[in-house]
């Protein structure tokens, strides 16, 4: 079987032979540690980089590619976004947070939520 | 059910629950998938979807009213997917809104609850019901493991044809809502799988979540069932005889 080598907390998931997982999925199904908070590409949080089988991850989608633009070519990618059909060896930084918010989905917030004032 | 389950037999009961009925093997979804529908049957499709999904921040705050202060780990998800919902970023419904708009219909015409089919109305008011009446763990297993859960194997199938040139030719802009949900939701689902296993935890609740699952399982596939038979069997004909044709 497949397996999802998650390098920074040691831990390796096998999964059925011919299926597609979802990787964030995978980890919070086995607590594997990787970090999180939303589930939409919108927060950067749960990013890694693949160390090996990154011919076996999903293309990047739209969202994964709004969010990391010129990160995806050096090997981040989003986990909630990746799909992975073979075995992979991903690691993170176990303290990472959000990426930085000069975002499309944070410009949008400040621009709804924050009075002009508040944007200087 | 006399005994306590174990976290995998808990896991395994719930996802036995749902098969057999999950909606992508619904008449519409079917037909769907196989590239069979018009942009007309899509649009009847947003005017339906529309009422179902549109509450989903409210049935969740529903849950999260009868959430106890020490769940924090629940409550958190479901603010954290209401946030998602409505203003994260792009609200989904207005995702829904754009799609329904390029299948010709309209945002006044989506809106029209005189649009949906009864059984529309019956899974938007299985929805407020549940998550206004049930313990939450009960509810969560209704919504998130029961309905929400299964997005990603439904949107999976039908997500290619749409944005297929040869078959209904979206553009990727179009078709964004599907695409957000097949990933979005593995998560939810993920995060409700885990606050039902957690949280569930006397014989008693965990049968009631089995069961509710079940339920909300059976409500999502009638829901699905009846969008072929209310406004595509007239094009295609009945179901079971364009699947035996095909």
């Amino acid at each position: 079987m497949p397996v999802i080598r998650f390098a920074t907390s040691d831990r390796e998931i096998e999964f059925p032979e011919g299926e597609e997982v979802n990787i964030l999925r995978v980890a919070i199904r086995n607590h594997c540690g990787l970090p999180f908070k939303c589930a939409s590409g919108l927060c950067g949080t749960d990013r890694f980089t693949v160390v090996e089988g990154a011919e076996h991850l999903s293309a990047p989608r739209k969202r994964e590619r709004d969010r990391l633009g010129d990160l995806i070519d050096q090997g981040v990618r989003l986990a909630c976004q990746t799909y992975t059909s073979g075995d992979c060896t991903i690691i993170w930084d176990a303290d990472q947070r959000g990426i930085d918010e000069d975002s499309r989905a944070g410009r949008r917030l400040r621009a709804e939520w924050l009075s002009e004032d508040d944007q200087a | 059910m006399e005994k306590l389950l174990n976290e995998e037999e808990f896991r395994t009961a719930l996802e036995q629950a749902m098969s057999g009925r999950q909606a992508k093997n619904a008449s519409f979804s079917m037909a769907w998938a196989q590239g069979k529908l018009e942009r007309k049957h899509f649009a009847r499709w947003a005017e339906n979807h529309y009422h179902y999904v549109g509450p989903f921040a409210d049935y969740l705050a529903y849950i999260y009213a009868n959430t106890p202060d020490h769940a924090t780990d629940a409550k958190d998800f479901l603010l954290q997917n209401m946030w998602e919902e409505e203003i994260g970023d792009v609200r989904h419904t207005d995702l829904l809104m754009r799609f329904a708009e390029a299948c010709g219909t309209t945002e006044e015409k989506v809106m029209d609850p005189t649009g949906m089919t009864a059984a529309t109305r019956g899974l938007q008011a299985w929805c407020y019901s549940v998550s206004m009446r049930e313990h939450f763990a009960v509810a969560t297993a209704a919504l998130v493991v029961g309905l929400e859960s299964q997005v990603p194997s439904i949107y999976r199938k039908q997500h290619p044809p749409l944005i297929d040139p040869d078959v209904y030719g979206f553009t990727e802009e179009e078709a964004e809502f599907f695409d957000l949900h097949i990933t979005s939701d593995e998560i939810h689902g993920e995060r409700g799988y885990q606050i039902v296993l957690k949280y569930a935890n006397t014989p008693e609740l965990q049968q009631r979540c089995i069961d509710i699952t079940r339920d909300g399982a059976d409500m999502r596939f009638a829901y699905t069932k009846a969008l072929y038979d209310t406004y595509v069997a007239a094009d295609l004909g009945n179901w079971s005889e364009v699947a035996t044709a095909a």
